[in-house]
């Protein structure tokens, strides 16, 4: 039953091309196809999830590369996360391409990603990872140029460029690790026994991490994401929550703790360095994103930023931290699709994409500017919000460490997310003078859905955090 | 040839040397002059050359040319390998020869000239 | 003695005897049946004498009955085995794809000559790979170097001419530099079968190694002018540019390789790692290879026209075929010989499907080419995965090579020249995908092209599907050949 692990990865893309052969009815009956398809995929994956042999050794080519799945807590994590929100957006983008066009190309795509994101979950040694981890790449791609115009071809081009060099340097990580240790296999607490930490190893560390920073839109790395808003919204909420910087943070935790372990990586004595890249991409982010006017253009920084919240829990190295990371990831993926679904909502129904169109909107579009503002307070951190305990956790790591400063920066970064999203929130509620004649435009329920059981996912995340919060921190345990 | 290449060794084996000028001078040919026919001669040069080098080294002083006419000891002969081969060798030279000579009358037919160096420069698609 | 013992030499033979017999029957369909059923015998013949060879280990077969040193003798190990079924397999995909593509090059008069100047080209190709003895290997040399030139210039434009002539010269040139070289050993050994050279020069090596580095010497330069090592190339773009789409696949994929194959025999069987060891030649072929990776893709993203461009990604990877041998391990020469592998079926594939694409859409320069995807759109799909396959994409065999190419610096205790290794890949991005991207996206470029309109029929794709799914096969399995070439290489000592 090993080969099960194939099925959730080869079924979306067999679904894709699918499509191309079947001639469907009418748009309802392609809906459900591709809605039964992918609930499906997540029962597959559930599926493989609950398997009782979580190692899958599928394809040996040699010594160096292997094709090997393995299910355990982090792969459990990033799946379900993954495949459920993979749902959420399938509904969405029903009326959202509608409005776009050329859906038959769009879910093609959407459907291939699908497949490779649960090979990127299930892959049980760098090297399967780095497959699929390229596969993305070449996945997400026709999605980000997917409208066509030259913009989005010069924003696709760039795209590449920053996936394929990063890809290289993790490459070149890879190779140098495998020099020294002869194993690539993911397991808690890294494969480093018994090796000293040498210059090789620590330069491996380094090049993997800025090798994988590059999806995970680290400064200096992160100028493909603002670019790539020029995707149509269900693209942007999902490369922005879910599927492409989320598999560059989660790179970065199989990494850390999975290849080389927490107390390998404190040896090494780099944590300073890197950590000022990821305080410099987590104000930066905050700064840019207050002087956005482009709604997604200001999501996008925010998402940089808040990426950087998580980089730096990976990189306290202990429990609280880590767990405080995980959660994150969790939340602001729940948090970020809410807000560019939100975002979409308005430009499906209005065409309008700056904060200054968006005056008195609320009064037309109470419920999503509701969702809006709720997530925005998640995003916050403010009680009784999921993103108050992830945040918690994070300033806990940070003082486990002795560092206040992380606590520091956290509050001051509150503050800015604060500075960005709230004024959203208010023009969109209380447009003062200008009153305007807006005929009541929420939009059609199978966008309209989904965004509210994302926010009721916040809401009850944050009241009663205490499921995920025991999986998360069984996971942080075994690994520190 | 042994060591350090004193002039004595290189007098005493004048046909190797005056191969490996010709080679030399076969080469410089070939390279520096545009006009292609001169080129070819230059390539025929640096064969002869070699196969002047091959069948010299093959001489034994004193010994017969390789035909049995009354039977003598091996040792009464000259080294008939490096004469066989180069009788391939001029056959091969020739027909390579042939076919550059052919190909430059095509090339005089069909760009007027055969100035390698104009040649390049007229190009065209 | 098995029965197999004989193909490598019925192989030949059969090759030339049908490509003497061609010009008797003026017909074109004559041409191709006895060319093609030429290719397919030989190609059965080869794939039974790898596996006579896997079975029961390398072998010498005497021609004529005359025992070296007198007489010409064969050594047929598994890498020479193994270079024989993958000659004999993209020559028959080339040839197979030519019976629909060479008539749009070709004057009718002039395809039964195409027939047979392939069929000698390939014989005297695996003639060089297959034969012991030095001289020997010369005059397959030579056969191939006017056969290579011939399949140039078998299409009567002008650019033909002329780049037919350069590479004549330049050929030339490298051949009567690889006949002095041969001159010398013999003058130092008095013996012109290999490994009865290599015995002779490790027992005279002390006092002669001056003449030793001159002779190796010749033969580098020598055989890197006619396998195209930077810098002595230069004959190689106009050459595979202009020739017919299916010359042009040859010329890429087999011709190039059969010199590299005899180079390496010369390093390891004529005179061996002992005294090439104490030489500072593989160093100079190591750094000639690298700047010739680089050099090679830098040179291809300069290049408007396609095919032109293709030619150029030659240069480049045949670098990594010398940066391989120029690291002097046993994983660096594994890492070439599955490069040749690599390289072969990848680049036939590209010049093949770039061949279709200018010949159906008569447009020759990358900057027409856009939307070209909606048009041709299985063409340009195993265009695409050819390009993919040199950039390194995983699951495609281009990626298995560069890793072997990682793990041999690594064991070489030379980690700099990873960087070279990525780096030169990396590149390889920079002029392929841009054609993939404008042939399959872009509004701009998809206006106005109608789907499936000037598409091959997958009929006559077939060649070159065959040849991609080579390329994926040996990206996914790619360790039973590596351990086979691994396995075949003492042999070649």
């Amino acid at each position: 039953m090993k080969f099960l692990a194939l099925v959730p990865i080869v079924f979306p893309m067999a679904l894709a091309a699918g499509m191309h052969f079947i001639e469907f009815k009418n748009e309802k009956h392609r809906r459900a196809y591709l809605f039964g398809g992918v609930f499906l995929n997540f029962i597959f994956a559930m599926m493989v999830l609950s398997t009782a042999q979580p190692e899958m050794h599928i394809l040996k080519i040699n010594d160096f590369m292997e094709i090997y799945f393995k299910v355990d807590g982090m792969s459990k994590l990033f799946l379900a996360m993954t495949s459920v929100l993979w749902i959420f957006t399938t509904a969405y983008s029903f009326d959202y391409m509608n409005h776009e066009g050329k859906e038959q190309k769009f879910f093609t795509y959407f459907l291939v990603t699908a497949g490779v994101i649960v090979g990127i979950s299930l892959a049980g040694n760098i090297f399967t990872f780095y497959i699929f981890y390229e596969f993305l790449t070449l996945s997400t791609f026709p999605l980000v140029i997917h409208t066509g115009t030259r913009e989005a071809l010069a924003s696709g081009k760039k795209y590449l460029i920053y996936s394929f060099s990063g890809a290289t340097l993790v490459l070149l990580g890879m190779i140098l690790l495998f020099s020294v240790t002869g194993n690539l296999e993911f397991m808690p607490g890294g494969v480093l026994q018994g090796f000293a930490i040498g210059k090789r190893l620590t330069a491996a560390y380094v090049i993997l991490f800025l090798g994988f920073s590059v999806k995970a839109a680290m400064v200096p790395f992160h100028s493909w994401l603002p670019a790539a808003m020029v995707a149509p919204t269900p693209v942007s909420a999902l490369l922005h929550a879910v599927a492409v910087v989320k598999s560059g943070i989660f790179a970065l935790v199989r990494t850390t703790f999975y290849l080389f372990g927490a107390e390998a990586v404190k040896a090494m004595h780099v944590r300073g360095y890197l950590s000022i890249l990821i305080v410099l991409t987590i104000l930066m982010g905050s700064f840019v994103a207050l002087h956005q006017e482009n709604l997604k253009k200001r999501l996008a920084y925010s998402t940089i930023s808040q990426l950087g919240y998580i980089m730096l829990g990976i990189l306290l190295l202990n429990e609280d931290g880590l767990t405080g990371a995980l959660l994150h990831l969790i939340n602001h993926a729940v948090i970020k699709i809410t807000l560019f679904f939100c975002v979409g909502i308005i430009m499906y129904r209005t065409g309008y994409k700056t904060i200054g169109e968006i005056r008195g909107i609320g009064k037309k579009m109470p419920i999503t500017m509701g969702c809006f503002s709720i997530a925005s307070i998640s995003l916050i951190g403010l009680p009784p919000s999921n993103g108050f305990v992830s945040k918690w956790y994070l300033a806990m790591g940070g003082l486990q460490e002795n560092r206040a400063i992380f606590v520091v920066i956290l509050l001051v970064s509150a503050i800015l997310t604060a500075g960005y999203l709230l004024p959203i929130v208010v023009t969109a509620f209380f447009p003062g003078e200008m009153e305007r004649e807006l005929v009541n435009k929420e939009p059609p329920l199978m966008m309209l859905v989904p965004v509210l059981m994302l926010t009721g996912i916040t809401v009850v995340f944050g009241l009663f955090p205490n499921y995920i919060l025991h999986f998360i921190q069984n996971i942080s345990r075994s690994l520190i | 040839m042994k060591g350090p290449y004193d002039m004595g060794h290189l007098i005493a084996n004048y046909y190797e040397t005056g191969a490996i000028i010709l080679f030399g001078v076969g080469f410089v040919t070939l390279l520096a002059h545009g006009n292609l026919i001169k080129k070819i001669i230059g390539m025929n040069i640096m064969d002869t050359a070699v196969f002047l080098f091959f069948i010299a080294k093959g001489y034994i002083s004193g010994n017969e040319a390789p035909i049995i006419r009354s039977a003598k000891p091996a040792s009464g002969y000259v080294n008939p390998v490096p004469t066989a081969l180069m009788l391939t060798g001029i056959v091969i030279a020739v027909s390579i020869t042939a076919f550059a000579l052919s190909l430059t009358i095509r090339v005089y037919e069909k760009y007027g000239t055969v100035d390698l160096n104009e040649i390049i420069k007229m190009g065209g698609e | 003695m098995a029965v197999y013992n004989s193909y490598p030499l019925v192989i030949i033979l059969v090759l030339f005897i049908s490509a003497f017999a061609i010009p008797i029957f003026k017909s074109i369909k004559a041409a191709r049946t006895i060319g093609i059923s030429a290719a397919g015998i030989s190609f059965v013949l080869s794939i039974l004498t790898l596996m006579g060879v896997k079975e029961n280990g390398a072998y010498y077969f005497r021609v004529g009955h005359y025992d070296a040193p007198w007489g010409i003798e064969f050594h047929i190990g598994i890498i020479e085995g193994l270079m024989g079924v993958l000659f004999m397999t993209v020559s028959l995909a080339v040839l197979w794809f030519s019976i629909y593509s060479i008539d749009h090059d070709l004057s009718k008069k002039k395809v039964p000559l195409f027939y047979t100047l392939v069929n000698l080209l390939v014989g005297s190709l695996l003639g060089i790979v297959f034969s012991d003895d030095l001289f020997n290997c010369f005059v397959f040399i030579e056969i191939s170097s006017i056969a290579s030139c011939g399949i140039v210039v078998v299409k009567d434009k002008k650019e033909n001419i002329k780049a037919a002539l350069k590479y004549l010269i330049l050929s030339s040139l490298g051949s009567g530099l690889v006949l002095m070289g041969i001159a010398l050993v013999y003058s130092l050994t008095g013996h012109l079968n290999m490994p009865h050279i290599h015995e002779a020069l490790v027992s005279i090596y002390p006092e002669h190694s001056r003449n030793m580095l001159i002779a190796i010497g010749l033969f580098t330069v020598g055989l890197g002018v006619k396998s195209a090592m930077f810098p002595l190339h230069t004959w190689l773009p106009d050459a595979h540019t202009f020739a017919p789409a299916s010359s042009s696949a040859l010329l890429s994929a087999l011709v190039l390789k059969a010199y590299v194959i005899l180079y390496i025999k010369i390093i390891h069987r004529v005179f061996g790692m002992s005294i090439v060891g104490e030489l500072p030649v593989l160093n100079i072929v190591l750094l000639l290879g690298a700047v010739g990776m680089i050099a090679g893709s830098v040179l291809a993203i300069l290049q408007k026209n396609l095919k032109r461009m293709v030619a150029y990604s030659s240069v480049a990877q045949m670098g990594y075929v010398f940066f391989g041998i120029g690291l002097g391990t046993t994983m660096g020469l594994a890492a070439a010989i599955f490069q040749i592998f690599n390289h072969a079926f990848t680049k036939s594939a590209l010049f093949l499907s770039a061949g279709s694409i200018l010949e159906k859409t008569g447009k020759k320069n990358i900057s027409d080419l856009k939307g070209v995807g909606k048009e041709m759109p299985f063409t340009m799909a195993i265009f695409a995965i050819g390009g993919m396959s040199l950039v390194g994409i995983p699951l495609l065999s281009g990626f298995n090579s560069k890793w072997n190419f990682a793990v041999a610096v690594i064991e070489a205790h030379r980690v700099e020249l990873l960087a070279v290794v990525l780096i030169s890949s990396l590149l390889n991005a920079l002029y392929y995908f841009p054609i993939i991207i404008n042939g399959y996206f872009g509004e701009e470029s998809l206006e106005g092209k109608v789907y499936r309109n000037t598409e091959r029929p997958i009929k006559e794709l077939l060649p070159v599907i065959v040849l991609v799914l080579g390329v994926i096969y040996f990206g996914v399995s790619g360790g039973g050949l590596l351990s086979l070439i691994e396995a075949g290489i003492p042999a070649l000592n």
